[in-house]
Parts: structure tokens; sequence; C-alpha cells
């Protein structure tokens, strides 16, 4: 009996013992996101992890949960254990969630721990070559006759649709916003000329921009992109103060232990650190960069507060 | 032309591309076959593989995956009614009834047959009129789209075996499925009773349930069913001279077909094959064969969804834009490997756009030879008894279902569904048309829908533009044809009554 009482002593303690954080990872972790396999989420999920498993010796499984624009996934995560184990990749729609959506499972800010962002990237004004001067001829043309100009976008309530809106929004030019399925699809529309511009991000539309196809009129982050230093920003011509970039970053359920926090953090900036590494999320059109787990929050509140009010006054319907 | 395929040909047949060619054809075959696990997950599972493979390579073990999944489609259809795609419905229609009449070989003959002679048609097109057909693809907007569905669902509405009526509710029931989810133009949630239904209903769900579970069903009623013993010699696999002679024009006219369809992006081989089967059944002068097991309603379709498979190439080769899902993940591959898409594609990296063209020919060629001796192993399968082999099955399309989306609610309405299929059978409602309807109903929406916010309520766009106009000419010439033939056969019975 004793025996078996001893036995059991150190197996209770162990039980009870709120686990340390020098013992963390002692078993696999993961990486969940809420698109498909195979996508930019799921790839950068997958370099990710690969990255923090080498360098923090456990196995990182990325999980696909995909479902209503990420939101699936984020329900999912939110209500795991904050232990650390369980990872979001978390991109720019989880800002846009929050403000379209009516009823969230889910508090998109309180919710969660955020640990980094992993990479911005602006999107891009593009015409059919030669159909507009610059940016500024684009706006006067649309205000000249509201409604003369369509945009072509990737979806309703995806973040082009509402830098779009937004983008009318603050210059005052009426334009008309057709939703297509995904950038591939209104990117055809352009070249077929059934739409006037669209506004996606870089893998969209270089392409055709290299090729002389299109003409990239302007950048929506506040400051040129170093990747196009030719291209005006909205924020310098017609916009001032349009600043919209969309980012990734990994986050966890709320209530990680801060020591938990800091091992995770610190194995990401060293992720991000690795030249493989800031390649591979380059290649996907993302300015690879870290950031500290207040300043993610911050820039997903601020976020939040502008899409609320760009699905306000453009009249969105919320889910 | 010729010259750069010889040039591609020459990337292609360096053994190391050769072997990551076989490699995408094969697994491809193999995945094609499982229930529910398509393309899409194999190129999911496959692509960090590409991290450590070049451009080339990549894209042309990816696009093997691709098209070789299409051959293998075709073999869980015909031999076990279990289409995983919206083309492999149709080869269900005849494929399933010839396996049932025992002559299931001679039907994965005829479809290997068939998808070599539409993939090789594709090809042809790929390299003589890329560029063309870029052309005409991109004049196909909104409204153009729009038409080509009516165009579609009247031509379909041939399909069914049974009455024009039945068949046309279940067209609108597919439809209604379709509705379930995101509206595309607003986003406003219809009928999404349960969170999990955001993003609508699953195609695989509804495919699989309504063909292959019910039909499991069906047979589980069945009192103990032996193994089917199916012949395996060579001999009552290949079509007689006679069965052979009828195959001709079907497969040149599906391939036709299928190479126009596929071009269009987002539209493709789903409505290819369909079309390509209506049309097969308009011009028979049988068409009451259609739907027991009538191998030119095999072949047409079968080749047509092959060829589509091909031509579906062209956007993402010569504009460097997906033309649906899986072309996106191909796309992908590239983009890892540091090649922007568009269209200096084919100038800045010939051997990369000709290599790929020139391993549709050399995969095809593959997929041939590696079919037809694996014809006899795959009948085989079907000596296992039903008690057997179908709990197997069940386990695969749920296992299937489930990889699409992880989402235990599309395995829920997978088995729903099949539940449903058992009772419309019994009523006599036709599966077909409900597929049809699920797959061009939301099409048709989101495009007319398109059209008229694009032209700000206009209707006149319809019969102003050209291709429009042309469209909504073969639709109303084929309502015509309908009407007079049926009001001819009316006279007929009542001349005979009199």
């Amino acid at each position: 009996m004793i025996k078996k009482l001893l036995v059991a002593l150190p197996l209770t303690l162990a039980l009870a013992a709120p686990s340390f954080a020098q013992d963390f990872p002692e078993r696999a972790m993961r990486i969940v996101h809420g698109f498909g396999a195979g996508g930019n989420a799921d790839t950068v999920s997958r370099i990710m992890a690969e990255a923090i498993s080498a360098d923090l010796g456990e196995p990182v499984v990325v999980e696909s949960r995909p479902g209503a624009g990420g939101t699936v996934a984020s329900g999912y995560v939110a209500s795991e254990a904050p232990d650390g184990y369980t990872m979001q990749l978390l991109v720019g729609g989880h800002a846009v969630a929050a403000a379209l959506y009516n009823e969230l499972p889910y508090d998109s800010v309180n919710d969660f721990t955020f640990l980094s962002t992993l990479g911005q990237f602006p999107f891009f004004v593009a015409a059919r070559a030669g159909e507009y001067e610059s940016i500024s001829a684009l706006i006067e043309a649309a205000r000249a006759e509201p409604g003369s100009i369509v945009i072509g976008h990737s979806g309703v309530g995806s973040t082009q649709h509402l830098t779009g809106e937004l983008l009318g929004l603050q210059t005052g030019a009426e334009f008309i916003h057709v939703p297509y399925k995904g950038g591939a699809a209104a990117s055809t529309a352009l070249m077929g000329g059934e739409v006037n511009v669209i506004i996606d991000t870089g893998t969209v539309i270089s392409g055709q921009a290299e090729a002389g196809v299109y003409d990239i009129l302007a950048v929506t982050s506040a400051e040129r992109w170093p990747d196009a230093p030719d291209v005006p920003t909205l924020n310098e011509t017609v916009a001032p103060g349009f600043d919209v970039v969309s980012w990734t970053g990994l986050g966890a359920p709320a209530g990680v232990p801060d020591d938990v926090v800091e091992i995770l953090s610190t194995s990401i900036g060293k992720a991000l650190a690795q030249p493989d590494v800031q390649e591979k999320i380059a290649a996907l059109g993302a300015a690879p960069g870290g950031s500290t787990s207040e300043e993610l929050k911050a820039l997903i509140e601020r976020q939040i507060a502008v899409w609320s009010e760009v699905i306000e006054a453009a009249g969105i319907e919320r889910r | 032309m010729i010259d750069q395929f010889l040039l591609g040909l020459g990337v292609v047949l360096q053994p190391h591309i050769l072997m990551y060619a076989f490699i995408g054809v094969f697994i491809g075959q193999l995945i094609g076959v499982l229930p529910g696990i398509g393309a899409i997950t194999a190129i999911s599972l496959l692509l960090p593989v590409t991290f450590y493979l070049d451009a080339t390579t990549s894209m042309i073990m990816l696009a093997g995956i691709y098209y070789g999944s299409q051959y293998g489609g075709s073999i869980a259809s015909i031999l076990l009614n279990l289409p995983g795609t919206p083309s492999s419905v149709v080869t269900c229609l005849e494929g399933y009834p010839l396996s049932k009449s025992n002559r299931g070989g001679l039907a994965l003959f005829v479809a290997a047959l068939s998808s070599f002679a539409g993939g090789m048609v594709g090809v042809a097109i790929l390299v003589l009129a890329a560029i063309p057909m870029t052309i005409i693809a991109l004049r196909f907007g909104a409204p153009e789209y729009a038409m080509l569905v009516i165009l579609g669902l009247l031509a379909a509405s041939l399909i069914g075996t049974g009455s024009q009526i039945r068949s046309f509710a279940m067209v609108v029931l597919g439809i209604a499925l379709g509705l379930v989810g995101a509206d595309q133009t607003t986003g406003y949630y219809r009928f999404v009773a349960i969170p999990e239904l955001a993003d609508g209903i699953s195609l695989v769900s509804l495919a699989m349930g309504l063909f292959g579970v019910s039909e499991i069903i069906r047979n589980a009623a069945v009192r103990s069913t032996p193994g089917r013993v199916m012949s395996i010699r060579m001999r009552d696999v290949i079509p007689t001279r006679a069965e052979a002679r009828t195959l001709g024009l079907p497969i040149l006219r599906g391939s036709s077909i299928g190479s126009f369809f596929g071009a269009l992006p987002g539209t493709g081989a789903a409505i290819a094959s369909f079309m390509a089967y209506a049309i097969e059944k308009r011009v028979s002068r049988t068409p009451e064969k259609f739907g027991t097991g009538h191998l030119p309603g095999l072949a047409g379709p079968e080749s047509a969804n092959n060829a589509a498979a091909q031509t579906g190439f062209i956007p993402t080769l010569t504009l460097g834009i997906p033309g649906d899902a899986v072309m996106a993940l191909i796309i992908g591959a590239l983009i890892l490997n540091g090649i922007i898409p568009g269209p200096r594609l084919m100038v800045d990296q010939p051997e990369l756009f000709w290599g790929v063209i020139a391993s549709f020919f050399v995969g095809n060629i593959i997929l041939l030879l590696i079919n037809i001796p694996l014809i006899r192993l795959w009948v085989l399968l079907l000596r296992i008894p039903y008690q057997k082999l179908y709990p197997v099955i069940i386990v695969m399309i749920c296992v299937g279902v489930y990889s699409h989306r992880t989402s235990v609610t599309d395995v829920v309405l997978t088995l729903a569904f099949g539940i449903l299929g058992y009772v419309m059978k019994n009523y006599r409602f036709e599966p077909a048309p409900v597929l049809l309807g699920f797959v061009l109903g939301p099409l048709l929406e989101d495009n007319f829908r398109r059209a008229m916010l694009i032209y700000r309520g206009d209707f006149t766009v319809f019969v102003t533009r050209p291709i429009s106009a042309i469209l909504v000419t073969c639709s109303v010439v084929l309502v015509v044809f309908a009407i007079r033939s049926s009001i001819k056969a009316r006279r007929k019975t009542a001349r005979v009554l009199s």
C-alpha cells in the first residue's frame, strides 16, 4: 500500500504543479489557420512551423480549419487551452471579420494573446496600361462622372473591397464596386475590359505590370513601398492620411503565461532573422518583419476601428 | 510553335524531369481513384516538396497530379458510382450501368482511350492556339458567362433519363442547395442554419452522397450478394469493331467542346462534360439507350473533361491567371520559386513554358500506358463481396470528404445526402440534374448580378454584346427545336390513336 502511495506521490505532484516555462515546450505544438491547404496562409504557417520546430526542438504541426473567412479557426483557437501549444496564423482578415460580422463567437482582441507580426504587405491600384495617366487622373474621371469607374475586387468584405470603399470615401469619388471570386478573377476582368481598376496585392498585379499590360497607379501604404519605389502613395497624392497595409502574424488563445509568450516570441524573432525564411515570406509578396505583442494588438485595434467605419459608411451588409 | 514544342520535349525527356512527370501522373491517378480525395488535396500535400525542386520540375509534377486525377476519377465513377468532381458525375451516368452489367473493364478501356484522345487534342490546341484562345477567353465577361450557363442548363435539361418535369424539379432542388452560404454579391448569409455552412454545401459531399452512398444503401438492401465475377480477359475489355466505330465522332465532338470550355477560367471542365453528354444524346439516333451503359455517352464526356483539363492551363500559362483553385496552387509553387507568373512567362521562361506543355504530351502517353494494364486490377476489386467492400468504401468516403475542409459537418451531410439520394431513386428522381443545378445555379446568379451591377441594370447587354448574342440565339434555337419535336411527337401519337 505504502509502496503504491510512494509511486503515486510524484505523479500527483507532477500533475498538480504549474508547468514551468523552462519545461516549455515538452510536446508537439501546432499552428492553426483558417484557410485552405496549400494557400498563402498555409505556406506561411509551414515556413514558421519548420523554423520554430528547429529552434525549440519539438515538432510543430500545421492544421487547416477553413471556413467563413477564417472565423471558424479563430473561434476554435479562442476556446483552446492557453498553454502555448496552440498557435494561430492570423491575417489582416482577423480585423476585418471583427468589423464585418455581427455575432462572432469570440472577441477578436480580448480572446487572444498576440505574439508577433510576420510580414506586412500593401495593395496596389492598377489599371490597363495607358488608360489613366496617374492616380489623380483616375480620381478626377470618377468625380467628373460619378459611377463611371468600376472597381473589381476579390469578394464582398475582403480587405481589397474595403480598401476600394475607403478610397471612395476619402476622395469623394463615387465608384461602382463589383465582386469577383478572388483576385485572379478580378484581374481577368480588368484585362478583358469589364472593370476599369483593381486594387490587389503585388502577387496578383506585378506579373501583368512587368509585362506592360497594367499600369500601377498607386500603393495603399502611407510610405512608398521599398520594392516599388517609383509608385506614388495614395497618401501623397489623392488621399492624404491613407494608410492600408495588410499583414500576417501569429497569435494564441488569451491567457498564455508571460514566460511562454517570451519563449515563443523569441523563437519567432529568431526565425524571422533567418535569410531563407525572409526570402520565402518575401516571395509571397510580403515584407518580412516581426513586432512586439503590443504592436500587433494595437495594429489590430486600429484596423478594426477603420474597417467598422468603412463598413458603416459604405452600407455593407453585416453578417 | 513546333520548334518550341520540340524545345519543351527536350526539357521533359531529361531523365530526372521525366521521373517527376511520372510521379505526378501516377500519384494523380491513384488519388483520383480514392473517393472524395481530389487533386487539390494531393497537390497541397505535395506542395512542400516543391520547396526543394526547381520551378519547371515542380510545375510538371503538380500539373501531372491534376490531369492524372482526371483519369483516376473515372475509375471510381465507373466501378463504384463514386464521382469526385462534377465532370465525373457524367461518367457515372453511362459508366456505372456498364459496370453493373459486368462490362466494367470495357468501360474503363473506353474511358482511358477517350481520355487519352481528349488530352491529346487539348495539348494540340495548347501548342497551336494558346494565344487566340486566350483572346477569346478574355472576351467572356459577366453577360457572356450568364448566357453560357443558361445555354448549358437548357442543353442539360435533356440529360435526365426520365420525365422532363422530374429532371426540372431536380435542377431546381440543386439550385436551392447551391444558394446555401454567403451571397456572392452582398455577403448576406442565406440558409446558414449552422456556422459550418457559411461557405455553402460542399460539392464533394453532395456528389458522394447522392451517387456513391445512396448506391451503397441500395445494394445493402439486396440480400447476400456475392462478389461479381467480371471477365478480366483482355479480349472482353477491348471494344468490338462495331463498338469502336461508334466512338470516333463522340470523341471528336467531346474533345472540341472540352478544349473550348476548358480555356474559360472558372467554368471549364464541369460545363464541358455536361454539354458533351447533352450533345451526344441530342445527335444520337438511339437516345433511349442513354443511361443504360451506352458507350458514346461515356466516350464524349470523358474526352471532353480531359481536353478541358489541358486547355485549362491556357489562362494559367499565357496570363498567369489561375482558372480554379487547383491552378492557383500550381501558380503558388511558381511564386515560391521566385517566378512571377504573367504574360511574360512565355518569353522569359520558354523552357518552363514549353517544358510544361510538352510534359502534358508525355504525361498523357504515360497515363495510357499505365492505365490499360491496370484495368484488370481495378476490375478484380469488384470480386470482393459487397459486405466487405462497402464498409471500407464508406470509411474512405468519410475520410475523403473530411479532408476537403476538415469539417465533420460535411461528413454528416454526405451521409444525409446518401439517404436523400436513396429515397429519390426509389421515386425515380435522378441525381445528376441536382448536381447540375448545384454547380450552374450559383454561377448563373453570380454572373447575372455582376452583369447587372456593371451595366447598371441594362438588360440589352445580353443581346448587344456579340458573343452573348450568339449564345442567346443558340438557346432560343434549342428551345424552338425542343418544342417542335415534342409537337411532332404528340401529333404522331394522336394519329396513331385516332
